[in-house]
């Protein structure tokens, strides 16, 4: 049996990544900000690309639907029952798509700015930070020697 | 040995095997002497402008190619290493400048009592040297990489003034000191080797943060932009992507230089009047273990059976506090903010012998928080995920525990028989347990680390009894000491079975202390180097 690649089930995956990380709270889904990370990293990776078309067969077939629209049928319930059962069969498969995913979403600059982070590259930018009075240091130093002479 | 080998037939006094912390030191120091150097580094020369601070995408990096794990790394300077026989994976990165381009470059020293351990607490080995010997290397080694800090700890004894002020504690920093505080430990500002002012024509720290993928502003010391442009300047040579495939031996039994293939692959050969091994506490025993000959059958300088034994890392627990207000953790230097050693000395009503510090670093990278981090819980998928991430970021401090790992043959580094590098060089094994003594200073650890979050504020904490990926200090494997029975490298740094082959990296420690132990290798170094100075002299 020919087995469909990552990148032709590209609309069940966003319903996936969409399932693992909802849009709320002004965040996006996953499945519109991690979705083109998720599938780059399957094309440059073949044993990533047998994993994730593997599991996404499983989810298919734990959903209960032959097409390709299948758990998009079902309620948001279901669908997070049909990842939970495919979490316990296939648990390879699991952490690759949810460490992906969250690679893929929290690197993205839409997901960092609503996070109230600065988007752009750390450097030049940098950061300012907060100067700390360190008067208690004199407590610390008041013990005297803690060190063993030898 | 297959394949045609061109000789060079300039012999230089002293050939350096790895241009990383402890190599850079050396040849720094030995042609400042006016003594021949050349130095074969397997990496290269890396630009600044392609660290990942450049990229909006800067954190997938730490996956990929700038993963601290060579064996995730996979870059052509890297080896692999069989590290299925250890609970801790050995990290390092191999290019000019070594491990301390990845570093954190958190920076304390090793202790009078790290050197006496045997003396003060009956259990391994005291080493032949101490603190006061090493001490003007310290400071040597202070003023060349730069260290931000500042001076009175009582941990220590007195110090020279630091390069700069310290690392601000910010936000994250002053919450944790304030726990300390209110137990009433010990806590100091890190002695950091990342400027906080300009020195030495080098820029001031701009608090951008992930100094583990390289430092763009050069606040951080790494040695290729303190000790190799001065080492450089002073008539050292260094060639990249040079990997060593053996140590030779001449007929009177002195090592006389190294086969190395070039960056073409193909075999060259280097002469000279003595070796210096740098190459870290798994790349010199892997060579050392690489140049069997008749008269070494069993490795170069091993008649002793201990090239490769006695590996120490220092074993990690890390354990995590939740805050209820944000931290600004992502602001500074990644490792760097302050340090307590109240658990540091002998106390055997602890239920264990010798110590350990408690290492506070910064907050968590947005990534890291979902993946959650050092403890390795992640963030919760589906609906609940916004919440429970939102819980999580930036309200989180880390408090390593960094135990002092005691030497045991049977941890150790040898040649895998089947695994090899891109060369076909057989590739280094590692084989390490925890011991009881370490996994109950480890518990200790935990449990005196919950207490110090929970005085700081944390409403809730986790732990991880063990961090496999913790392998940053590697030591011990080519240990030194006064007894050739005992140990590989005698109080000089030269091997007994070889004496023109010196030693100096984190193969040579014969304790590992409980702290991070670069400033005491490159001191260790620069010592060994001063050793061969004076002899020459």
């Amino acid at each position: 049996m020919t087995q469909e690649t990552v990148a032709a089930s590209r609309d069940l995956l966003a319903l996936v990544l969409d399932t693992l990380v909802p849009a709320s709270d002004g965040f996006p889904g996953a499945g519109a900000v991690a979705l083109d990370h998720v599938l780059a990293m399957a094309a440059a990776s073949a044993d990533l690309e047998r994993l994730l078309s593997h599991g996404l067969r499983a989810v298919r077939a734990a959903s209960g639907a032959n097409d390709a629209a299948g758990p998009a049928s079902l309620s948001v319930d279901d669908r997070e029952n049909v990842l939970r059962r495919v979490e316990q069969s296939h648990p390879e498969f699991f952490e690759a798509l949810v460490r992906h995913t969250y690679d893929g979403y929290y690197s993205h600059p839409t997901v960092i700015a609503r996070l109230g982070l600065d988007a752009s590259p750390p450097h030049p930018r940098g950061h300012q930070v907060e100067t700390v009075d360190l008067a208690d240091l004199a407590r610390v130093s008041a013990r005297g020697p803690i060190y063993r002479p030898a | 040995m297959g394949g045609s080998t061109s000789a060079s037939d300039d012999r230089t006094d002293v050939l350096v095997i790895g241009a990383g912390a402890a190599g850079a030191a050396v040849a720094w120091m030995l042609a400042r002497a006016g003594i021949g150097v050349v130095c074969l580094e397997q990496g290269d020369w890396v630009d600044p402008r392609t660290f990942p601070h450049w990229r909006a995408d800067w954190e997938l990096h730490r996956h990929t190619d700038w993963s601290a794990e060579p064996n995730v790394r996979r870059l052509p300077p890297d080896y692999p290493i069989n590290d299925a026989g250890s609970p801790i994976t050995p990290l390092m990165y191999n290019a000019v400048g070594g491990s301390t381009i990845h570093w954190s470059a958190h920076f304390p020293r090793f202790r009078p009592s790290d050197f006496r351990v045997r003396s003060l607490d009956g259990v391994a080995d005291d080493w032949p040297i101490d603190y006061a010997t090493l001490e003007p290397f310290f400071d040597l080694n202070d003023r060349m990489m730069g260290v931000a800090g500042i001076t009175g700890d009582p941990a220590y004894p007195p110090k020279a003034p630091r390069q700069t002020p310290p690392i601000p504690l910010d936000t994250l920093g002053a919450t944790m000191a304030r726990g300390f505080d209110r137990l009433g430990w010990h806590w100091w500002p890190s002695d950091s080797a990342i400027l906080t002012r300009d020195y030495d024509g080098r820029r001031a720290c701009i608090n951008c943060g992930p100094c583990d993928l390289g430092c763009p502003t050069g606040a951080k010391a790494s040695t290729d932009i303190t000790y190799w442009p001065k080492a450089l300047a002073a008539g050292a040579r260094l060639l990249t992507r040079a990997r060593v495939r053996e140590i030779t031996m001449g007929a009177d039994g002195h090592a006389d230089g190294a086969v190395y293939h070039d960056g073409e692959g193909r075999l060259s050969e280097q002469k000279a009047r003595a070796v210096v091994m740098a190459a870290n506490g798994i790349g010199t025993p892997r060579l050392l273990l690489n140049s069997r000959s008749a008269r070494f059958p069993d490795g170069l300088a091993n008649r002793s059976g201990l090239v490769g034994r006695n590996l120490m890392f220092h074993p990690y627990a890390m354990v995590r506090g939740v805050f209820d207000r944000p931290l600004g953790g992502h602001r500074g230097p990644i490792g760097c903010s302050l340090i307590s050693q109240e658990f540091y000395e002998t106390d055997l009503s602890r239920g264990f012998v010798r110590g350990y510090s408690f290492q506070v670093a910064r907050g968590l990278s947005p990534i890291a928080s979902a993946l959650g981090g050092f403890i390795g819980d992640r963030v919760p998928w589906g609906r609940e995920h916004r919440r429970a991430y939102d819980e999580r970021f930036d309200r989180t401090i880390t408090v390593a525990v960094i135990a002092e790992d005691l030497p045991e043959p049977h941890n150790r580094v040898d040649l895998d028989p089947a695994l090899t590098d891109g060369h076909g060089i057989p590739a280094p094994r590692v084989f390490y347990t925890l011991s009881e003594n370490s996994r109950r200073m480890l518990d200790h650890g935990i449990a005196r680390a919950v207490a110090a979050l929970e005085a700081a504020g944390a409403r809730e904490v986790s732990a991880n009894p063990l961090l496999r990926a913790g392998g940053w200090h590697l030591m011990g494997t080519a240990r030194m000491g006064r007894d050739p029975a005992t140990s590989v490298i005698d109080a000089e740094g030269r091997c007994h079975d070889v004496p023109n082959l010196y030693v100096v990296d984190g193969s040579t420690m014969v304790t590992c202390a409980g702290v991070n132990p670069t400033s005491t290798i490159q001191a260790v170094a620069l010592y060994i180097a001063d050793g061969m100075i004076r002899r020459r002299s």
